[in-house]
């Protein structure tokens, strides 16, 4: 993408007492694109997050947004903002109309009508006038979209959209999100712990684990990247065919699993290697291609420790 | 300044669409009409006497305790001078045909009014606790920061608005107890002014002018504990702590510094100055002190109160 970047993340750090949670996160974000923060429980996402929008402090980097500084120009930053920070936790005890007039007294030069339109865009014109607390879980999610849309932000923070959500208010976020990117260019962050989910929305997917972004790939890459096998060869002598595959095909991804020389690679290539075993006398006794998953993937990147 | 009165509107919102505020004003209108009903039906007094007689026996009351005290070795001028200012207000109102505020009265009745401040002063307190931690503990804080409006004017806002739900609960008892007193009582000795010993000699005052100094003086010791409870409430996000605590001080605090009364350093807690009744009419807690020492200690808590919440404020992460 040649585009300028709405959100700088620059080597970004937290730290609390001695413990550092957040290791010097870099990413940029760009206008119209769905960025999804993947992580297990306890990765650092939500700190990250806490940060990006200013409720918490940075210890060290910086996040611009539009070119300002979080930390140094907080009021400019963040007016390109709007977020669901985990629950989108409204006044109870105030009607969801009212709940909206209190945050658009907090943006300068907003006109009453913006409500009605952002009230009718989530669909919740019928409710509106009924306390916050006599809402539904989804109904709630709508009403904190509302709030998060209500000063027409650049950029779009979810943090963990669709927890606690059914199927039905899952797709129903997940197509309003891709909505908004498509129709409005809005750059939507949203973090999840789930892979599947995310791939769904995402244009491009960053994983953080134990407060590192480990990587950041384009979905359409993982996807391709799927495409590839990991294929099993029950093959004897081991070590030496390793080291034979290793010899011949340098950039090829190799190692051995459970007695058994596993293969990254395409289909199309499992016969080259079959036939290099057999010509080269090594004895061949078996060969079983697997489909890697995108979570697998993932719990291969994550070390495992993904609670799903 | 715009962008300022719109975020109190927003605290303001926030503290009267709930129904426990409410509960609290309605509360504060029945003690009202309920003390003027005790007052004027249980509390009416037989008087076979004319106020004259009256005044004459508790001067001579007056007088045989005084020279009781001045014989006990034990007791200081301090306890003694109330006694002797109270028998001079008494030889004025006889020298100059001035009878006594009875209860039953109007200005009796609103005499008595400041007291319930002590009542409004635990709301006030309950508000303010909750103004800040509220916020965190229901996790509103999140979306109430990530608006395009610094933290410290949202503090400022969240201040403003406690301030104005205590003038709001002054003036509920103010004129309640102004409505149900002329309802009671009628108007009888409404030209009656207020007796007061200043400086060697009795003087009078505009009574009005008098009971709404009466207010003045306890919302001092109300905004002391208010502000206190609003920095408990930011530093610890915990509205039951700043509720407890702050009662708890505003109960004890005075026997606090009685207690520890004879030692000079006592004055410089803040319960021994928020009492300005005590430059008003009678000595202070401690000697030596005066209305000028205590404005300053009380600015210098003040100050440190909203320094301190502001700070912590600021400076906090939000992890609720």
């Amino acid at each position: 993408m040649q585009k300028q970047p709405i959100i700088q993340i620059k080597n970004l750090k937290k730290q609390i007492g001695k413990t550092t949670i957040i290791h010097g996160i870099s990413l940029d974000l760009y206008p119209g694109e769905v960025f999804g923060f993947l992580g297990p429980n306890g990765a650092g996402k939500t700190t990250t997050i806490r940060m990006m929008v200013g409720l918490m402090n940075i210890t060290e980097g910086e996040v611009l947004i539009n070119g300002y500084s979080v930390e140094k120009n907080f009021e400019k930053a963040i007016a390109y903002v709007g977020g669901i920070i985990e629950n989108p936790e409204m006044y109870k005890y105030l009607t969801g109309y009212d709940n909206l007039i209190h945050y658009s007294r907090m943006i300068p030069k907003i006109k009453i009508e913006r409500i009605e339109e952002i009230v009718k865009l989530v669909g919740l014109e019928k409710r509106i006038h009924e306390k916050v607390k006599t809402y539904s879980l989804g109904m709630r999610q709508r009403l904190g979209l509302a709030q998060a849309l209500l000063h027409s932000p650049s950029v779009l923070i979810l943090d963990e959209p669709t927890n606690g959500l059914d199927p039905a208010g899952i797709r129903e976020i997940r197509t309003y999100i891709r909505k908004l990117a498509v129709e409005e260019n809005i750059t939507v962050f949203v973090s999840s712990h789930l892979l599947s989910e995310m791939q769904l929305m995402c244009d491009r997917i960053g994983i953080i684990h134990h407060g590192k972004l480990i990587s950041v790939e384009t979905v359409k890459n993982m996807l391709e990247d799927n495409q590839h096998l990991s294929v099993n060869f029950t093959v004897s002598p081991l070590k030496e065919a390793l080291s034979y595959v290793k010899k011949t095909n340098p950039k090829i991804k190799a190692e051995i699993i459970d007695h058994r020389l596993i293969i990254y690679t395409s289909e199309d290539q499992i016969t080259t290697f079959a036939k290099l075993f057999v010509n080269n006398g090594f004895s061949l006794t078996g060969i079983h291609g697997e489909q890697k998953s995108l979570e697998e993937k993932f719990i291969q990147i994550t070390g495992g420790d993904l609670h799903v | 300044m715009f962008n300022m009165f719109r975020l109190v509107q927003n605290e303001n919102m926030k503290i009267y669409k709930r129904l426990g505020t409410w509960i609290m004003i309605g509360l504060i209108l029945m003690i009202v009409i309920f003390a003027g009903g005790i007052t004027k039906y249980l509390l009416a007094e037989n008087v076979n006497l004319n106020w004259e007689e009256q005044v004459q026996i508790e001067n001579a009351q007056l007088l045989e305790q005084i020279e009781e005290y001045e014989n006990m070795p034990m007791v200081g001028s301090s306890a003694i001078q109330p006694l002797k200012e109270d028998v001079m207000i008494n030889n004025y109102r006889l020298e100059n045909d001035i009878p006594p505020v009875e209860n039953e009265t109007l200005w009796g009745f609103m005499l008595s009014s400041p007291d319930f401040t002590a009542l409004a002063s635990v709301f006030v307190i309950v508000i303010s606790a909750g103004i800040v931690a509220t916020e965190f503990s229901t996790g509103t804080i999140k979306l109430l920061l990530i608006r395009p409006v610094k933290r410290s004017k949202i503090l400022i806002s969240k201040y403003i608005a406690t301030l104005i739900f205590a003038i709001i609960m002054l003036l509920t008892i103010f004129v309640s107890s102004l409505i149900v007193g002329s309802m009671l009582f009628g108007f009888d000795g409404i030209n009656l002014p207020y007796l007061v010993y200043s400086g060697g000699e009795v003087i009078e005052r505009n009574m009005l002018v008098q009971i709404i100094t009466f207010y003045g003086l306890n919302s001092i010791d109300m905004i002391m504990m208010v502000t206190f409870a609003f920095m408990i409430s930011s530093v610890f996000r915990s509205s039951s702590l700043a509720i407890g605590l702050s009662l708890f001080l505003m109960f004890t605090g005075q026997q606090l510094v009685m207690v520890l009364s004879d030692y000079n350093w006592a004055k410089y807690i803040l319960f021994a100055n928020t009492n300005l009744y005590q430059y008003v009419a009678g000595t202070p807690i401690i000697e030596g002190m005066t209305l000028a020492f205590s404005i300053i200690i009380l600015s210098v808590y003040f100050f440190l109160f909203i320094l301190i919440s502001w700070f912590t404020f600021n400076k906090r992460d939000v992890a609720a």
